[in-house]
């Protein structure tokens, strides 16, 4: 017993200080501040680093640090789109943290962004496809709203809204042959991304309708209808919310 | 028949300059050890405040840490420390944490005691009394000497730890509850002991109390 002891002792000392403020509090290393003082309070932070996340030891979260070129001219359109929640609104979904890094993956499939309302931090790939990039910022925000306020976003509701016979996927990172574009006729869906899960699927109608904004003019009646369930639920998250 | 050899001039100069850096080794060797000898020494009681009621002395071997407490930015945490300080829980706890040049925390109550003091728990011991709300409504810059409750990584956890920030943490406003703020002898927490690279400090110093000036 003593030796067992004396080894968990030394176990725990050996264990290096992450003497990080960043580290301490979203989990994530090797990052450093881009910019912290926005008018919504969102705190950008960008990787030095390549890092590595996972909860457990496979950790099969991976993202690259990026050049400062890079970083200034995607932090323009990240904000741009970001500025579009207020500081009421964020803090109401549990988003504080933006993380900016280039070819965010996990399990070895690229992802556009990695959600985290626990830690409320959104990692975002600022080399993701640039022509679903901004859309792509929505869709990340979404999941956040989504795991914060999953009591609201019923997802047997949602599935009622499809034709019958219609099944979404196992996953949304089962495969990396996910397309993000428009379909012309949506038949329910705005993209064959929207058919992975219920929540893609969410997400896919949220960023649609944060991104074209009053462009989306459907005569779809599923896709009427999940407009509809987005739009309530956002306003009881919070009533002055404009898409 | 024994020749008496006399000590040449250059032997003479060797053996002062062995003389004087010894006497300079040994000196310097006791200052070394006596790690307050530049500390400046604050007597809370030959120090006017403004609000003397919100004053809390902090005595470390050192001397004493003086600190203003904020009830109107935080009332409820700063009604728990002044409870807990009171009933003179915090005193004889470890600076558990500390961090060169950038934090010190202590107050584990349960497991941070010098009398039980338990290095595979300490930091996660509780007060007994609850854990109470994070208050991070007011807009508050952390800067240097500033004290905070800490907590888990999960906000709403405060409960007895809390900690001084040895420089401007820009990033800790809106994440941990503000409590005050040393207005005196934070030379006192630069000196206490931490251990380069390590979470938790092996034989760490202890606060020897923490009480209300008033």
């Amino acid at each position: 017993m003593i030796i067992f002891r004396v080894f968990l002792l030394f176990f725990i000392l050996i264990t290096s200080v992450k003497a990080n403020t960043i580290y301490d509090l979203i989990k994530i290393p090797n990052l450093e501040i881009y910019k912290i003082n926005t008018t919504n309070n969102l705190r950008y932070l960008y990787a030095t680093k390549p890092f590595r996340l996972g909860v457990n030891i496979k950790k099969n979260i991976h993202c690259f640090d990026s050049d400062k070129k890079t970083l200034d001219k995607k932090y323009k359109i990240i904000s741009k789109n970001l500025n579009r929640y207020s500081s009421d609104f964020l803090k109401k979904i549990n988003l504080k943290y933006i993380v900016l890094c280039e070819n965010l993956s996990i399990a070895k499939i690229n992802t556009a962004g990695i959600p985290n309302n626990l830690t409320r931090t959104l990692i975002l790939d600022i080399k993701f496809n640039e022509t679903y990039f901004e859309r792509a910022i929505h869709h990340e925000v979404f999941h956040i709203i989504n795991d914060s306020y999953k009591e609201l976003f019923k997802e047997n509701e949602w599935k009622n809204f499809n034709k019958e016979n219609f099944k979404y996927s196992e996953c949304s990172t089962c495969n990396n042959k996910w397309n993000l574009s428009l379909y012309l006729e949506t038949k329910g869906f705005f993209s064959q991304y929207s058919k992975s899960t219920v929540s893609e699927d969410m997400a896919e109608v949220f960023s649609h309708l944060m991104f074209y904004q009053n462009e989306i003019n459907n005569e779809d009646l599923i896709i009427n209808k999940k407009i509809k369930f987005i739009k309530e639920n956002i306003s009881k998250i919070d009533d002055s919310f404009n898409f | 028949m024994i020749k008496k050899i006399k000590i040449s001039t250059s032997e003479r100069i060797i053996l002062v300059f062995i003389t004087i850096l010894a006497i300079f080794s040994l000196t310097s060797f006791l200052l070394i050890k006596e790690k307050c000898l530049f500390v400046k020494k604050y007597n809370p009681y030959n120090i006017q405040f403004d609000n003397p009621q919100n004053i809390a002395v902090l005595n470390a071997d050192c001397g004493n840490v003086i600190i203003e407490l904020y009830p109107s930015v935080s009332p409820n945490s700063v009604k728990r420390f002044k409870t807990l300080i009171r009933s003179g829980a915090y005193d004889e706890t470890a600076f558990h944490r500390v961090i060169e040049n950038k934090l010190i925390q202590a107050g584990d109550l349960e497991f941070g005691k010098r009398e039980n003091l338990d290095y595979g728990k300490v930091g996660t011991g509780k007060s007994g009394l609850g854990t109470i709300k994070s208050e991070l409504d007011a807009e508050f810059k952390y800067l240097r000497g500033h004290v905070g409750m800490a907590r888990t990584f999960k906000m709403n956890t405060e409960d007895s730890q809390f900690f001084i920030i040895l420089q401007d943490e820009p990033l800790f406003e809106g994440e941990y509850t503000p409590i005050g703020k040393v207005l005196y002898g934070i030379e006192v927490l630069e000196k206490v002991k931490f251990m380069p690279k390590f979470h938790i400090v092996p034989r760490p110093d202890f606060i020897n109390y923490l009480k209300m000036l008033n």
